[in-house]
């Protein structure tokens, strides 16, 4: 009985999950910017389907390659469809790799972490299939997985968790394995906490503060493979506009229309700046 | 030295080796059969079982597999299914091309990474390093195919100074002047995002060297910041900045594909995105793995270097 008690004291010391230090930071500085940055793209992604003067496909009679200005605000493309409504719905593509695609990967990778630190058979085996994964650089990864399973969204979404779980993995079980030796996590143990509870209870709380500052970073990430892979033709499938698509049709029309890609081009610089200023203010907010 | 190569070089192999079975096996459960694109959709299945012969498709995979590995070890890389021709020829030529733009765009990346860093941490000025983190932000934050968009933009057609891209006409050596012209915008690209992280890890590293005690002696002793950084800063920081580069050559591939892409730069990585658009898997799969074992040679190779620049690392130790 006794002992419950002191272990309990013991217990109490356990440091609290940090996100009410990490808020505050984005609030200002260049946090705030960041923030602004991705809200406002995402703004732009979501409310597509209000903002867009033409449907993102339809092709308008007589408007071939114009210039930015008029009724078309970044003109239109080769096939006559208006570039600024393509523009904002390949936004959208963009809001599913990030949104969708790295929570997974972190979900999927810091489960990986979790067991791997538990049981020692595990983690050799999941650490040497990190290595493999690293060491393809994400590109070739990308490219690889796509002559796997052929182009498209799908592709672009499983590549980026794909690339995402080593990370978050590594991340989840190397804080795991400095828990695992903390005083009040050996208290627990004594009065019979279970691997599993340790795992939920002690160690999962305490990687959840470098795992968020990942997630804005391996969100800018995304949006980079994204763009690289609609860039290089294996991602999004045409019709569908994607930023990275746009961009590669920017790069062929661009004796004809030199402004072509432009709308897309700040769009995906201000996502990967805005999520790399986030991961830069929380992670200083964190070393504090 | 040779027990820590004796420890590294299996391992690095059995990655190579594995990297090897997943590649093959990758192509193989692909959709599209390579048959049926290169017989056309009106072949008779006698033309077609004739072809998969040819190409040795109805063996069993494992044989397909040995047989692959063990004309690769002699040298023949095999035959491309579509864009024709000796696999070996193509990545040679490829490969050239390759190597000339990612040597200069590391060349760049290293020069800027040194001038850069050293300048910054010499002025010590608060502007200075602050201006420098913004570049640094915006160098990686900006991805290689928006940056190359806008090089080609202003100095290619605003200001038509440079070529827009391709290769130089006359081969590299023939007119070193205009080999430069045309290599000056794919390369620069490419090395903006090595450049800056280099950057950003040597200020770091050199910043880190500044609060050791034996700068503390030698700036007693009235040696100026200059000589501290330049004589014994930079020394010291120099191994652990070799295992970053190391991983950096990883990024530089993967950056190659796009470059080249961009700037219809003839190489490794425009091959490959052929290879995967007309499903030409063997020319494919070769130069995956050729991929793998260039990063894991260069993480092994960065890993001995930095051993040899910095002695206490014990190299046949846990380390």
């Amino acid at each position: 009985m006794t002992e419950t008690l002191v272990v309990r004291e013991r217990g109490a010391t356990a440091p609290s999950t940090g996100r009410h230090r990490l808020l505050p930071a984005l609030l200002h500085g260049r946090g705030l910017l960041g923030l602004v940055l991705v809200a406002t793209v995402v703004l732009l992604g979501v409310l597509a389907p209000l903002l867009a003067p033409y449907p993102p496909n339809q092709q308008i009679a007589g408007a071939n390659l114009l210039g930015p200005g008029g009724a078309h605000l970044l003109g239109t493309d080769e096939v006559n469809r208006d570039l600024l409504s393509r523009t904002l719905y390949g936004i959208r593509v963009d809001l599913v790799v990030v949104f969708v695609a790295v929570p997974l990967g972190a979900v999927l990778g810091g489960l990986v972490g979790l067991v791997a630190s538990a049981w020692s058979w595990a983690d050799v085996l999941t650490q040497r299939a990190f290595d493999l994964v690293l060491a393809f650089p994400a590109l070739i990864l990308a490219i690889a997985l796509t002559a796997c399973l052929g182009a498209g969204l799908t592709t672009v979404a499983v590549v980026i968790m794909v690339a995402e779980v080593p990370v978050f993995g590594r991340m989840v079980r190397s804080s795991a394995l400095v828990v695992r030796e903390m005083p009040y996590v050996e208290s627990s143990r004594v009065v019979g906490a279970s691997t599993w509870w340790v795992l939920r209870r002690h160690v999962l709380p305490n990687s959840l503060e470098p795992v968020i500052v990942q997630l804005a970073l391996s969100m800018s990430v995304a949006v980079f493979l994204e763009g690289a892979m609609s860039f290089l033709g294996i991602g999004v499938r045409p019709p569908s506009p994607s930023l990275g698509s746009l961009i590669k049709d920017g790069v062929r029309n661009i004796y004809e229309s030199p402004t072509f890609a432009l709308g897309p081009l700040v769009l995906v610089a201000a996502l990967v700046l805005g999520f790399l200023l986030v991961a830069q203010a929380l992670s200083k907010a964190r070393a504090q | 030295m040779t027990r820590y190569l004796l420890r590294r070089v299996p391992s690095a192999l059995l990655v190579v080796a594995v990297a090897s079975v997943l590649v093959f096996a990758v192509i193989r459960v692909v959709p599209g059969d390579p048959v049926a694109t290169l017989a056309g959709p009106d072949a008779s299945p006698e033309a077609r079982a004739a072809i998969r012969h040819d190409l040795g498709l109805d063996r069993p995979v494992t044989t397909q597999y040995v047989a692959w590995v063990g004309r690769l070890l002699h040298g023949d890389l095999g035959t491309s299914y579509l864009i024709g021709g000796d696999i070996g020829t193509l990545v040679r030529h490829g490969l050239t091309n390759t190597i000339v733009l990612t040597a200069a765009a590391l060349l760049i990346a290293v020069l800027l990474g040194l001038v850069l860093s050293l300048v910054t941490v010499i002025a010590d000025k608060r502007w200075l390093d602050g201006l420098l983190a913004a570049g640094n932000t915006l160098a990686v934050a900006l991805p290689t195919f928006v940056t190359g968009l806008l090089l080609v933009l202003v100095f290619a057609i605003l200001l038509p100074v440079l070529p827009a891209g391709g290769v130089p006409p006359d081969g590299f050596v023939a007119r070193p002047d205009i080999a430069v012209q045309y290599l000056l915008l794919p390369a620069l690209c490419l090395s903006l995002p090595t450049a800056a992280a280099l950057t950003r890890f040597l200020t770091d590293a050199l910043q880190t060297q500044l609060r050791e005690p034996y700068v503390l002696t030698a700036t007693a002793l009235g040696i100026s910041r200059r000589r501290i950084v330049l004589t014994q800063a930079l020394r010291n920081a120099l191994p652990s900045t070799v295992t970053m580069l190391g991983i950096q050559v990883g990024v530089l591939l993967g950056g190659a594909v796009l470059v080249e892409a961009i700037f219809a730069w003839p190489g490794l990585g425009r091959l490959i995105e052929q290879g995967i658009s007309s499903r030409d898997y063997p020319v494919v799969q070769v130069l995956l793995l050729l991929s793998v074992a260039v990063f894991v040679v260069t993480q092994l190779l960065s890993d001995v270097v930095h051993a040899w620049l910095d002695p206490r690392v014990r190299l046949g130790g846990e380390s």
